[in-house]
């Protein structure tokens, strides 16, 4: 049964705020109400519109952004842990190993690494027909 | 035998603006981005769940970068100022729910999403020369060879 295009909006609206504060503590009550739907038809529309539950998509988007801080920035795993909306770092490193294969500090390790050799050698990372056309240029 | 496509280029009027559109707005993955000495940027990004086909985001008209000539340099100029690069389907679950949080975010679309009769289709554009059908398959899922 399609879905009509107002409830559309609210969904979306609801997804977009997740966005914005998933490092907060959402009542995801609260969400389904200010979308003025109840808490089941919140869910079942969620999870049919973006194949994951409201809980799973928030975990996931939390796991996103710790991934990337974990790349980019310096501050400690349980830091990160606690910045991306975590409470324990041990639910956090099961959950992003599950999302992501690895380990948190593993996965940091790697991205450090990758890092160091594109500043060291970029060559390493462009395909040679694409590095011969510049280096000619 | 050739069995994937590994790389594909995707050209574009201004990287950064790129990189904003693909990766903040649309929440693709960067999976490289190195400079070499000459500026050259190699900025490959991939879709959420396709991590192994990398899209270069070049950029033809930034220095002589890719050593084209002035001709061909403003032939890049004339169809990326006109969005007339695009070539391709970018696949969507729900075609509806991501034109309204697109256009939400600004993205600039010709028109609703309309029913085809392969899907549910709406043409986006990226905003540095390229225009997309953003589709949603009949049945849900991406057509299958």
């Amino acid at each position: 049964m399609p879905i009509a295009p107002d409830v559309y909006k609210k969904i979306v609206i609801a997804k977009l705020y997740m966005d914005e504060n998933f490092y907060e503590s959402i009542d995801l009550d609260r969400i389904s109400r200010e979308a003025c739907l109840s808490r089941y038809h919140f869910h079942r529309l969620f999870t049919r519109i973006y194949r994951r539950t409201p809980h799973q998509y928030l975990t996931y988007k939390r796991v996103e952004q710790a991934r990337q801080w974990l790349a980019d920035k310096d501050l400690s795993v349980s830091e990160i842990c606690n910045n991306v909306g975590f409470e324990s770092i041990g639910s956090f490193s099961v959950l992003f190993k599950k999302e992501i294969g690895y380990a948190p500090q593993y996965y940091r390790n790697q991205a450090w690494l990758k890092k160091q050799q594109a500043l060291a050698q970029p060559r390493k990372f462009i395909p040679h027909c694409f590095i011969e056309t510049c280096l000619k240029a | 035998m050739i069995t994937k496509v590994s790389h594909v280029a995707f050209f574009v009027i201004d990287q950064q603006k790129a990189y904003d559109f693909y990766v903040t707005t649309l929440g693709f993955k960067v999976n490289t981005d190195v400079t070499m000495d000459n500026g050259f940027r190699w900025l490959t990004v991939s879709p959420p769940e396709q991590p192994d086909l990398e899209i270069t985001l070049i950029q033809p008209l930034a220095g002589n970068m890719m050593g084209y000539d002035e001709e061909t340099r403003n032939a890049f100029r004339i169809l990326l100022e006109k969005g007339a690069m695009g070539a391709g389907v970018l696949y969507t679950p729900d075609c509806r729910a991501t034109y309204e949080e697109l256009k939400a975010k600004g993205v600039q679309f010709k028109g609703e999403p309309k029913e085809q009769f392969y899907g549910i289709e709406a043409i986006i554009s990226d905003g540095v020369g390229n225009w997309f059908s953003m589709t949603q398959p009949t049945g849900g899922q991406p057509a299958k060879p």
